[in-house]
Order: C-alpha cells, then sequence, then structure tokens
C-alpha cells in the first residue's frame, strides 16, 4: 500500500513541473522578482518592468503552458515575432509626441545621427567577440536607446537575441539618469555648460501637418526597411496635429497604448527563459550595450562642440547627449545636467529637439544596416 | 548578403552606415530649415478646426 501511495506520488510529480525545477529557474525568477521591486520602490520604468518582471517569473515555472505554442504569453510574442507590436508603440508614441522643437531648431537634427556613434563600436565590439554580423548589429542597436526599434531591428537580424537585446535596451534606458551625466560632465567644461540657447521660433499648424506627411514619404522612399515603425509615428502625430480626429489620437495615446505596452512586456518577459538567458553571451550583450550608451552620449556631446567650431551662436553641448534618442529621458537628463550649473537655464524644450531627432537617426542607421546586411 | 560576415565587414558596415546616416539626418534638417516657406501658403485657423471634430 505504502510502496503504491509513493510510486503514485512519483507519477504525479512527473505531471508536475517540479521535476524539470532547475537552479537556473530560480535565478531567473530572482531576476524577475528584482525586476517589479525596481518598478514598485525604485520607480524605475514601472509600466515596462512589472509586466515584464511578472512574465518572467510564469516563464520560468516549469510546467506552465503559457509560453509554449498555443499559451496566452506565447500569442503575446507572436505579435512581436511578426513585428505588429512595435510599429503600434510608434503610433502611440507619435499621438503624445510634439515634433515642434525640432521642427523649429533644424540645425540640432544631426545630433540626432551623430549621438549613436554607440551602435557601431558596439557592433564592432561584438563581432570581435566571435558574434555574427547579424548578431552584432542587433546588439549594436542598443546603442540607439530606442526600444520598439531594437526589438524591430533584432527580430530582422537576430530573433533569439530579442530577451538579452530587449532587456539591455529597456534597462539601459532607465538607467540613463546615472548613465549619462559622468560622460556629459567629462567632456564639457562648466562654460560650455552654462551656454543659455536662443528661444525657438513659433511653429505654425500647417508646418506641424505638413511634418507626419512629408516624413512619412521620405521613409518610405529611403528606408522601406524600418518604414512601418516611422510611418505609424508619423500617422499617429498626423491624428494629433490635424485637430480634427482628437478622439482618435487620444486612443491611440492612451487607451491602444496602454494595450500595446501589456503585451509587449508579456512578450519580452517571456523569452526569458533560464536555459536561453543564462548565458556568457547574455554578459557579454550587456556589457556591450553599456559601451554603446556611454560612446552614444558621447559622440553627441562632441558632434555639438564641433558644431561650436562653425556657428556664430554656440550651443549648450550638453543638448548633444539627449541625440541618442530615448524619448524623453535623455533630454531631461540634458536638462537636468545644465539645470545644476544655472538654476535658470532650462534646455529642457531645446533638448528635445535632438532627442526627437534621435528616432530618426536609430531608424536610419537601422535601415541602412538592414539594407546593407541585405535584410528585407 | 553584401557585407562580409568578417571584422572588416562589421568596420565597413559601420563607417558607411555612420556616413549615410550624417548625411541622411542632414537631409532632413536642410528640409525643415524650408518649412517656414510653408507659411506664404497661408495661416490654418485653429479654432475651426478644433470646432470640427468627428
Amino acid at each position: 500500500m505504502l510502496e503504491q501511495f509513493i510510486s503514485f506520488l512519483g507519477a504525479l510529480e512527473e505531471q508536475t513541473g517540479l521535476s524539470h525545477f532547475w537552479w537556473g529557474n530560480l535565478v531567473m525568477i530572482a531576476i524577475g522578482a528584482t525586476m517589479i521591486y525596481l518598478a514598485v520602490s525604485k520607480r524605475y520604468e514601472p509600466l515596462l518592468l512589472v509586466g515584464i518582471g511578472f512574465s518572467c517569473i510564469i516563464s520560468n515555472v516549469p510546467g506552465s503552458d503559457l509560453i509554449l505554442p498555443g499559451g496566452l504569453f506565447n500569442y503575446a510574442y507572436q505579435g512581436v515575432a511578426l513585428l505588429i507590436i512595435p510599429p503600434l508603440i510608434f503610433f502611440g508614441v507619435g499621438a503624445m509626441t510634439d515634433f515642434g522643437p525640432m521642427i523649429a531648431n533644424p540645425k540640432l537634427v544631426v545630433l540626432g545621427a551623430a549621438a549613436h556613434l554607440g551602435i557601431f563600436v558596439a557592433l564592432i565590439g561584438a563581432k570581435a567577440l566571435g558574434f555574427t554580423i547579424n548578431e552584432a548589429g542587433a546588439i549594436g542597436i542598443i546603442g540607439g536607446a530606442d526600444g520598439p526599434m531594437a526589438i524591430f531591428v533584432t527580430m530582422k537580424l537576430a530573433p533569439h537575441l530579442l530577451p538579452q537585446v530587449s532587456v539591455a535596451a529597456y534597462s539601459y534606458m532607465a538607467l540613463m539618469p546615472l548613465i549619462q551625466p559622468p560622460v556629459m560632465k567629462l567632456l564639457t567644461s562648466r562654460e560650455e555648460r552654462l551656454i543659455v540657447m536662443k528661444q525657438n521660433r513659433q511653429v505654425s499648424r500647417l508646418e506641424r501637418i505638413a511634418f507626419p506627411i512629408l516624413i512619412g514619404v521620405l521613409v518610405n522612399l529611403f528606408f522601406p526597411p524600418v518604414a512601418p515603425l516611422i510611418t505609424m509615428l508619423m500617422l499617429g502625430n498626423l491624428f494629433k496635429e490635424v485637430l480634427v480626429v482628437d478622439r482618435l489620437a487620444k486612443t491611440a495615446a492612451n487607451g491602444l497604448m496602454n494595450v500595446i505596452i501589456i503585451i509587449l512586456t508579456i512578450a519580452i518577459g517571456s523569452t526569458m527563459a533560464a536555459d536561453k538567458f543564462l548565458t556568457f553571451k547574455t554578459v557579454e550583450i550587456v556589457v556591450l550595450g553599456l559601451i554603446a550608451f556611454l560612446f552614444g552620449t558621447g559622440s553627441g556631446v562632441i558632434g555639438a562642440k564641433i558644431m561650436n567650431l562653425f556657428l556664430k551662436d554656440k550651443i549648450n553641448p550638453l543638448l548633444g547627449s539627449a541625440g541618442i534618442a530615448s524619448v524623453p529621458i535623455a533630454a531631461r537628463v540634458a536638462h537636468l545636467v545644465a539645470l545644476r550649473e544655472n538654476k535658470e537655464n532650462y534646455l529642457i524644450y531645446h533638448a528635445m529637439g535632438p532627442n526627437l531627432a534621435g528616432v530618426f537617426g536609430t531608424a536610419i542607421s537601422g535601415g541602412i544596416m538592414l539594407a546593407l546586411l541585405g535584410v528585407k | 548578403m553584401i557585407i562580409p560576415d568578417s571584422l572588416n565587414g562589421a568596420l565597413a558596415l559601420s563607417f558607411i552606415d555612420f556616413f549615410l546616416s550624417i548625411v541622411m539626418i542632414s537631409g532632413i534638417g536642410f528640409i525643415l530649415a524650408l518649412f517656414p516657406l510653408l507659411n506664404k501658403l497661408g495661416k490654418i485657423d485653429e479654432d475651426k478646426l478644433r470646432q470640427g471634430q468627428h
């Protein structure tokens, strides 16, 4: 009777996930719990980290059917894999973004490309470490500091690296207030940080409406590989700027955006299975991502200083760091670093110009990369 | 694949991509610098637009 009972319990254990549980699952569950802790107690990107953390925990419970084909988390992942979710995020972002600062000061737009040197430093570093060139491209795009774009390019170049790339990109974006200021201070003098910018001109409604239409056409003409993202960004922005479809603009910026964020976070967390995530490659990718952010910040600041060699009205070189993208975090960091030197130097509006240009800079870099690597 | 899967390929890809990105985004900047010309076409009445919500 006792033997029968023990064998019954053994058979029951085989039916559960307990027999497949290993230390890797425990580590990943701890990582997921840490994400939720950071979101709740430190307010680090709570909209993203709560969902990713929970999904990571559940995905590392052996026996969970949610991540298997037919499971709900797997359906969320398919939204990312089929490249539906990233463009929809851009749609919502477009509906809540004011491109006025970028239109008003076009000379700062070039900083949106200058601040992307980090992409290429990480790309070359990844190749030197033995990654394939497609994998290196996906790792490099972390330096674009643009979550949806990083996901989009990674799904095209190296989909198996999605968990590492997306987690590194979003984590460093959340940590930008810690990562960027030391680099910005190292590369600028106090006098440079004290430069006060001239007030921007007013941007008319006609310009605001023409902007998304024109950019939509240009991107589809020159950068078809990344056109879905920028096209949806521009559609969302057009809804906002025409002023006659507020209902749609508000839905894109609020309700729809929230639904998409839920799906995205579940999808990312569901890819963080221990056997795929706990590898030395993950450590390499995380380090390369940090290098990309540091170099991107530095190259943006140096780009602004180079511009100052030719400009009559000098610009505050801190604006260069905002060109890395990560809207609006990088602009806010530039603003706060300037504010620490002079309490009346409000850079935020000026920093939004290169910051928004950084989104286009990442898209252009990603588009050229996909084209050169022959990926459609 | 146009770019070879090697370190030299990565260097070439990086150089071309960075250079073209600067050129392309400068092009966008140039077009934006022409945007004030649009205002010569006329002015949009924002109040009228807001009244026509659907």
